[in-house]
């Protein structure tokens, strides 16, 4: 009688056994499919962010451009202001913020603003009538994209 | 379970890394960054600032910007290392009380090992908001050269940071890690070490076990680094500049600063093209007007100006092995970190030193970070959670017209998988086709391994191109090929199971993958005629059944020509020129074509008759017949 007891013992702790594998295997093939159904949204999540931002190496480069173009503007010798031939020239400044406007990018205003940071590099610091730490000049334009700083404005501060 | 954040702090730039379904992921820090400037500053409203932010005020408020802390961490203000470093730190330290370094931030003094948590908290912080969970446990990386005080500093920075460390793991050894390099017993590993302002070598040795690595040989140099590349390239723009216009910009803080920006730019350009250009527009002025830069900087005048930093490195490794009594020919594998290990001329230098290329296929700036983050997954249970799959080592694939190799299982598959394609017959009223299972890159059938072979019979007979063959290769979580073939129409199937076909010994699969390389160039010569011919013989056979079927309503004139051209065609069928098969094919198609509308023509003069439906269905490649 006890033999047979042991023997039924045996053959419930091999069921359970069996059915306890059985309940694992299930909950780990759950788990790897949900984890790769979560994969799949992270990817997707992953690609969007990166389309945002997939030009920011192309903008970045034009920005060197129209950093030049600026600055032959401003040294521009007063007697060619009025010509014709540099006007349209520089129109091709504007042809560039306008491309840079429709790609979202915008222009950080920083002159006699307080100096941050998260939107300014200092390079230089003069003595001035400004409150100290006011933006006192603009070396370099900063730049935002889809909210994201891709180059801070380069500036002078007020001692 | 609690994720546990692997973390490079560095001199110049840290980074963070976490396991993520088995792999290890840079965590971008809160500016979207990948890699966060190790630069802690106080700003005069007594905000603290870390990273990049603190890096843009940098110039304006260099006595309370902290930059470079990881050369003070641990050490004492009489070591040779402080004395000399203190002259080219611009904020002011001083020896405490026990005799290490105390650091001036403000009003306040500071342990370095305090600065270092500054930057510990930001990365931990961010790394928190980015993947949405609290991080209280993390993995440290050290230069393997550390001593015991240096990295017992770094594991209490980390513990102010509010951060259980749960080791300080040697920087060479994450590194290696990344490139799964510690597998293999025996193994010694040097690690080429060249970032902005430090360069490390070291050589690791996989003792007795698998994953557990010594250091056996330190050295390096601290101060140097890409950053005095950039400065040599400056110099030399500056003195082109000089012998040009006779204008010193050395002086010209603003000119400079565009040099500056120019010569990192121009150097990076150099890694991948052979030729930049510098232009720096209006970089200047004198009486006579605006003045203008333009230089034209070749990859090997870069190579020329940077050689003896170069140099210097390779003749560092050198003393490294030597102290380690070793030879260059001793070591197994070579492991390129650091962003200057970008620059071709060093790769070529270590190629050159070792006879084999560095490991270099992953960011040089990341690849530590991701050494500790997958240290922390082994110490967190993340690797014994993943369930490792293997992947096919070789294609897998079946023998179709021409003797060709068509791919059902491309190489590196991870398996369990399953892929199925339809094929059809090659021949008129074939009624059964042969399925031959190959194993290889080769284009050619012949060329690759067979796996096994069978038939399937009992098709109906039909027209070539019409039954369809549904063929399946099946391999299950074991490594087992099940290949079957089944007709759609009557259902009738015919199957192989292919066991150990997977699983091939390293030296097979290498050999298999050379021999595709090598005969890469004249396979695909091989497989573009076959394909040209398959062509030629599909265009014969689509005439041939046109003309059969509606023969009667084509110009007789238009069917001698064409009859022309097939011959003309099957003369160089069977020949290898391939030009010559293309072009003939090219004439027979467009003297078809004009018989094709004729025949439109005509058919539409007449009552349209009710179409037949084609049941083409069928994928391009076709059985070849069973012989």
């Amino acid at each position: 009688m006890r033999c047979m007891n042991d023997k039924k013992d045996k053959e419930k702790d091999k069921e359970q056994d069996k059915e306890n594998k059985e309940q694992e295997y299930l909950e780990n093939w759950k788990r790897e499919r949900a984890s790769f159904l979560n994969y799949k949204k992270q990817e997707a999540e992953r690609v969007s962010e990166l389309m945002k931002f997939a030009n920011q190496g192309l903008i970045l480069d034009i920005l060197d451009i129209l950093d030049n173009i600026y600055i032959a503007e401003k040294k521009l010798p007063k007697d060619l202001e009025k010509n014709e031939w540099v006007k349209g020239i520089l129109n091709i400044k504007n042809q560039i913020l306008e491309f840079l406007k429709n790609q979202r990018v915008e222009q950080i205003d920083c002159l006699k603003k307080d100096f941050d940071p998260n939107f300014h590099e200092s390079v230089e610091m003069a003595e001035s009538d400004s409150k100290s730490g006011t933006i006192i000049k603009e070396f370099k334009k900063g730049y935002i994209l889809n909210s994201k700083v891709i180059r801070p404005a380069r500036v002078k501060i007020a001692k | 379970m609690a994720k546990i954040l692997g973390i490079d702090l560095g001199t110049t730039f840290s980074a963070t890394a976490i396991i993520e379904n088995g792999e290890p992921k840079i965590i971008e820090n809160k500016e979207g960054a990948r890699t966060t400037p190790s630069v802690v500053a106080l700003t005069k409203n007594q905000e603290r600032l870390v990273g990049v932010t603190a890096k843009r005020q940098q110039i304006t408020n260099p006595q309370n910007t902290i930059s470079s802390i990881k050369r003070l961490v641990g050490r004492r203000f009489s070591d040779k290392e402080v004395q000399n470093d203190k002259k080219l730190l611009p904020y002011e330290l001083k020896e405490a009380n026990d005799g290490g370094i105390e650091v001036k931030m403000g009003d306040k003094w500071h342990k370095p090992a305090e600065i270092s948590a500054m930057i510990l908290q930001k990365l931990k912080q961010d790394a928190e908001e980015k993947i949405g969970e609290k991080i209280t446990q993390a993995v440290i990386t050290c230069p393997a050269y550390f001593d015991d005080s240096q990295r017992k500093a770094t594991k209490i920075a980390g513990e102010i940071a509010g951060l259980d460390v749960k080791m300080v793991l040697n920087e060479p050894t994450a590194a290696a890690l990344t490139y799964g390099l510690t597998k293999t017993k025996g193994q010694q590993i040097l690690v080429y070490d060249f970032g902005g302002g430090t360069f490390d070598v070291s050589i690791l040795d996989v003792t007795k076990d698998p994953d557990t690595v010594e250091v056996i040989g330190v050295g390096g140099d601290t101060h140097l680094g890409g950053d005095d590349f950039d400065q040599k390239i400056m110099n030399w723009i500056i003195e082109e500049f000089k012998k040009d216009q006779g204008i010193d910009l050395s002086k010209d803080q603003l000119a400079l600063q565009r040099i500056k920006e120019s010569a990192e730019k121009a150097k990076i350009e150099l890694s991948t093209t052979l030729e930049t250009e510098i232009n720096i527009p209006f970089v200047t002025s004198d009486s006579s007007g605006p003045k203008h830069l333009f230089l034209k900087l070749s990859r090997a005048q870069f190579q020329n100006l940077v050689k003896e930093y170069i140099e210097k490195s390779i003749k560092l490794v050198q003393e490294t092995l030597k102290t380690a009594k070793l030879k260059p020919k001793d070591i197994e594998e070579i492991v390129l970190v650091g962003g200057q290990t970008r620059t071709p001329a060093i790769q070529e230098a270590v190629k050159n030193l070792f006879g084999k290329e560095g490991n270099k296929s992953i960011n040089p700036d990341e690849v530590v970070a991701m050494g500790a983050a997958i240290q922390a997954g082994i110490m967190g249970g993340d690797a014994k959670e993943v369930l490792l799959l293997d992947a096919t080592p070789l294609s897998l694939g079946i023998e179709t017209l021409g003797s060709v190799n068509t791919v059902l299982i491309a190489k590196n598959t991870i398996y369990p998988v399953n892929k199925t394609q339809i094929f059809s017959t090659a021949a008129e009223s074939q009624t059964s086709v042969e399925v031959h299972v190959l194993q290889g890159e080769r284009p050619m059938a012949s060329d690759n391994k067979t796996l096994g072979r069978f038939i399937l019979d009992g098709i109906p007979s039909a027209p070539r191109g019409v039954p369809q063959i549904e063929v399946s290769f099946d391999i299950d979580s074991n490594g087992i090929l099940n290949v079957s073939a089944k007709d759609k129409a009557t259902g009738k199937s015919q199957s192989i199971r292919i066991e150990g076909s997977i699983g091939m010994s390293k030296d097979e699969i290498e050999k298999m993958k050379k021999e595709a390389q090598i005969h890469e160039q004249d396979d695909k010569k091989k497989k573009e005629l076959i394909e040209a011919k398959n062509l030629a013989d599909n265009l014969i056979y689509s005439w041939e059944k046109t003309n059969k079927d509606a023969g009667d309503k084509i110009d007789e004139n238009l069917k001698k020509q064409v009859q022309e051209k097939i011959d003309e065609l099957k003369k160089v069928k069977d020949k290898d020129n391939i030009e010559e098969i293309k072009s003939k094919t090219n004439d027979l198609s467009q003297i078809i074509q004009k018989a094709g509308a004729d025949l439109y023509k005509k058919t539409s003069e007449q009552k349209p008759k009710e179409e037949k439906k084609d049941a083409k269905d069928a994928e391009e490649g076709e059985y070849k017949e069973k012989k």
